[in-house]
């Protein structure tokens, strides 16, 4: 089954829950937490990405930084998608903060979430199709160069 | 990351311009990386920097020879982050520059201000 879609040069996982404005992607796992990270067209915007900033434990509100990530021309937040504890950060992106490049998906992810009130929350995340072509309008409003430019995507 | 930051106070003071290309990118990328980490984060032009903000003129700077990055890009995206821009009084009237002449989101303050600022900031960052 395919569970991805491209948009130019970006893939879309439809299997994820999305906020799109702040291209940030959440898995939502058996044991109740929340896998985070950013997607595929963030760090095509970023290009390759230098360093991951993680937090590493704490309680984070909707919207507060979970990660700050930089690349040479870019530098901005992963923010809480929703409220939570950290449970996990991965710790292997201090040593290859290029996973986020190579698998933004997979072992690029950035943090682990225990949410507090996600039913209040998760609303605002998008899924499927919605989620598809709410990225879609945002890469042709503003990203559209990003996605068409990037020559290489690894597997995610 | 081994204290809690957000909500400190950050003031960038940049005082060159647009004839020193390699000087402008750096410190709008710490501000930027400040108001990621959930930082009140303002920048100061003053002096040359004051030649940043005059509307087109950031376009025409290109950081890289290679890159479609210019200085107009960057200051967008840390206003997009919500890094506050602010631009000397003083140095505006050197720079025969009006409001008017400013790219949008600028706002003037005078000597003042920036002492008021750099007292109750948590981090002053000189350029």
């Amino acid at each position: 089954m395919n569970d991805t879609v491209n948009i130019g040069k970006c893939v879309i996982r439809t299997d994820l829950h999305y906020l799109v404005d702040s291209h940030c992607w959440v898995r939502f796992n058996d044991d109740g937490t929340l896998t985070v990270g950013i997607t595929d067209v963030a760090q095509n915007m970023a290009g390759p990405v230098l360093h991951v900033y993680i937090r590493k434990k704490g309680m984070r509100q909707k919207g507060q930084n979970l990660a700050t990530i930089e690349s040479s021309k870019w530098v901005g937040p992963l923010k809480a998608p929703v409220s939570g504890e950290i449970v996990e950060a991965n710790l292997a992106l201090e040593k290859d903060p290029g996973l986020v490049n190579r698998s933004p998906y997979g072992d690029g992810w950035v943090m682990r979430i225990k949410p507090l009130k996600l039913e209040e929350e998760r609303g605002a995340l998008l899924s499927g199709a919605e989620a598809v072509e709410a990225y879609r309008r945002k890469i042709e409003e503003q990203s559209v160069k990003a996605c068409a430019e990037v020559a290489e995507c690894e597997p995610k | 990351m081994t204290e809690e930051v957000e909500g400190k106070k950050v003031l960038v003071i940049q005082t060159h311009g647009i004839e020193t290309p390699r000087r402008t990118y750096s410190p709008l990328f710490y501000a930027m990386a400040a108001a990621a980490m959930d930082m009140d984060v303002l920048v100061w032009f003053t002096m040359d920097g004051t030649s940043q903000l005059k509307k087109g003129a950031a376009e025409k700077i290109k950081l890289e020879p290679r890159s479609d990055v210019t200085l107009k890009t960057m200051l967008e995206r840390a206003k997009e982050e919500g890094v506050k821009l602010r631009v000397c009084q003083q140095s505006m009237n050197l720079f025969d520059m009006t409001e008017e002449d400013l790219i949008p989101s600028v706002e003037v303050l005078g000597a003042a201000s920036i002492i008021e600022l750099a007292l109750n900031a948590d981090l002053v960052m000189y350029f």
